[in-house]
């Protein structure tokens, strides 16, 4: 069974004076399974934050269906297996973090015996154990993420649902975070990380979706979104401009960059001919290195306005073009 | 369970760090403290020989007062002053607890753990009850035990008049839980419930009121407005019936009409509280 399963969510923001309506979701359908670290991305407005809502049952939803181990959202229960960690989140100052914790665990169902002996864990293993007894109101950014962290943890869930986990915190504590995250996958649980900090999403997530405009521009594996295209890294000795004049009329694409060269060629075929070329005029074959697209060329190539106006790719479109 | 005993819990804890808790209960402690150690009286034989106020004798000529009706006198004049002086301090120290609940950053915490949101809501509306009853207790109990400790007489009857106080502030504290759903605003709350009370106040006058309109439509509005709002004229003079046992006005209720007054303002509150969870469960956030 799906640790998380959206099919069709769609949601309309209508303006109770009888404005103009904002459809923020188009009709979204992800799966998450257990022990998987899932990424949200998408631009600011591109439904993110209401699918995650939608997925805790915060804001209802027009139309479509999502369930958490089979609950229907809208069951409270589908909660008790659910931790979740909001963007931007405001913990009662006045309580002291191991308050903090108490109070959360047992709206969870926890029991306060129980809770005595996983807190002090918990409070260590966000290094927050010093700050036990101190109100929450004195925590600093990244404290306040950490502790965030420790209260959507404190009831062992199987989902763990996080709006920028990274968000105002440190180098060293962003490591720390990362390689938590990996543990708690590791146990099993699945992870729905939304965020902006794709270096970030790139380093913990194996499967992410792109959304844009309220719909998935993309979804699949990080290895192949940002898979092998037809650009090369090229490095050779002997090469003049009459010679790339040559490789250029055979409607290649070379760039002189740093001492070596960026070269996009049609197909393998093609990537062949020009190597031939190269050989026949005396050049030194020194280095022929594929070159990898970054998260961030994905991302920016799916969200710029240019393709989400001409219209966003379908589901599972990104793994057929590779 | 645990759930809502932990939203309850938390309801206190803020109500303590914010000071309203301390507050409300040190205004309470002083105002006991004054009152055993101001009133000093010297009953004899069931009647009332002498009395001293801040150290002073009071001047009773000749007369003897008898003791029972002094005190019954005291702990009605006590329960109205209550019924407005308490209901106003339960709602302000309670009336931020939707609003808080609402706001950005927080509401998500809440309503992302397995609670329905009516439990949750209700929770709260339970914590602020609790708050507001453990003060009545603490001052209208003091009291109480401070009167029989210096006059040695016992009228259990006063602890009545909390009731219909803590039954009043029930109702408009679902008022002001609806005001805080829809406007998120402890402002606007407290001041759309103070409006209640007073408004519901003048129209207990409904029948004097409509009498003098000259428009049919407006005198069955009035008329119909009196039946919709709590009745908390009736509700103020009703806990200090309760004290004196009927002597304190002319007009004793019949069973008739403190069925009308408690009833149709349990309704009003009911449909507060009904209406707050609807709209509470069916908003997004």
């Amino acid at each position: 069974m799906s640790a998380i399963e959206a099919r069709g969510l769609r949601k309309v923001y209508r303006s109770r004076l009888g404005g103009r309506s904002v459809e923020a979701l188009t009709g979204i359908d992800l799966r998450v399974e257990p022990g998987e670290v899932f990424g949200l991305l998408g631009p600011n407005g591109a439904g993110k934050t209401t699918t995650v809502k939608i997925l805790l049952g915060l804001t209802h939803a027009t139309a479509g269906e999502a369930s958490i181990f089979g609950i229907p959202v809208g069951d409270p229960e589908s909660r008790r297996r659910v931790g979740y960690l909001p963007e931007g989140h405001r913990f009662p100052g006045y309580l002291t973090a191991r308050q903090t914790l108490a109070i959360f665990g047992r709206m969870s169902g926890v029991a306060r015996a129980d809770l005595r002996h996983r807190i002090p864990k918990l409070l260590d293993r966000v290094r927050l154990a010093d700050w036990a007894d101190v109100r929450v109101k004195k925590f600093s950014k990244g404290m306040t993420q950490r502790l965030g962290l420790a209260a959507a943890l404190v009831h062992e869930p199987d989902v763990l649902l996080l709006d920028e986990p990274t968000d105002g915190v440190d180098p060293v504590g962003r490591r720390e975070i990362r390689d938590l995250l990996q543990e708690e996958a590791g146990k099993g649980r699945a992870i729905l990380l939304n965020s902006h900090l794709l270096s970030e999403v790139e380093l913990i997530c194996g499967r992410v979706a792109v959304l844009a405009k309220g719909s998935v521009a993309a979804e699949g594996q990080i290895q192949d979104l940002t898979a092998a295209t037809s650009h090369y890294k090229l490095v050779a000795s002997g090469v003049d401009d009459a010679l790339l004049g040559e490789l250029r009329e055979t409607g290649a694409s070379v760039e002189r960059v740093n001492g070596h060269f960026d070269l996009t060629a049609r197909d393998v075929a093609h990537l062949n001919a020009l190597v031939d070329r190269l050989r026949a005029r005396g050049a030194s074959l020194l280095e022929l290195t594929p070159l990898r697209s970054s998260l961030e060329d994905v991302f920016v190539e799916l969200v710029s306005p240019s393709v989400t106006d001409a219209g966003t790719r379908g589901r599972g479109d990104a793994e057929k073009e590779n | 369970m645990r759930a809502l005993t932990a939203s309850i819990e938390e309801v206190f804890r803020e109500a303590a760090a914010r000071w309203t808790l301390i507050a409300y209960f040190t205004l309470s402690s002083l105002f006991i403290l004054i009152f055993a150690l101001a009133v000093n009286l010297d009953v004899v034989n069931g009647a009332l020989a002498g009395a001293k106020l801040f150290g002073q004798a009071v001047e009773m000529g000749d007369r003897s007062i008898d003791i029972d009706r002094l005190v019954l006198g005291f702990e009605s004049g006590f329960s109205g002053f209550l019924y407005l002086v308490g209901t106003f301090l339960a709602l302000f120290a309670t009336a931020h607890l939707v609003p808080r609940l609402q706001e950005k950053g927080t509401v998500d915490l809440y309503l992302s753990r397995p609670v329905g949101r009516v439990a949750l809501l209700l929770s709260r509306y339970c914590g602020g009850m609790l708050l507001a009853a453990a003060n009545l207790v603490y001052l209208i109990g003091s009291i109480w035990l401070i009167i029989i400790w210096k006059t040695h007489v016992v009228h259990a009857r006063f602890l009545l008049g909390g009731l219909t106080i803590l039954f009043t502030i029930a109702v408009l504290l679902a008022f002001a839980f609806l005001v805080g759903v829809v406007t998120s605003s402890t402002g606007v709350s407290l001041m759309a419930t103070y409006a209640v009370f007073f408004l519901a106040a003048m129209l207990s006058a409904h029948n004097r009121i409509a009498a003098a309109v000259s428009a049919e439509w407006a005198a069955k509005l009035v008329n119909g407005l009196y039946w919709v709002f709590p009745k908390t004229a009736e509700l103020g003079r009703a806990a200090v019936e309760q004290v004196s046992g009927g002597r304190a006005f002319r007009h004793v209720a019949v069973a008739q009409d403190l069925f009308a007054i408690y009833g149709s303002t349990a309704l009003f509150g009911l449909a507060a509280l009904a209406f707050s969870c609807w709209l509470f469960s069916r908003k997004d956030f």
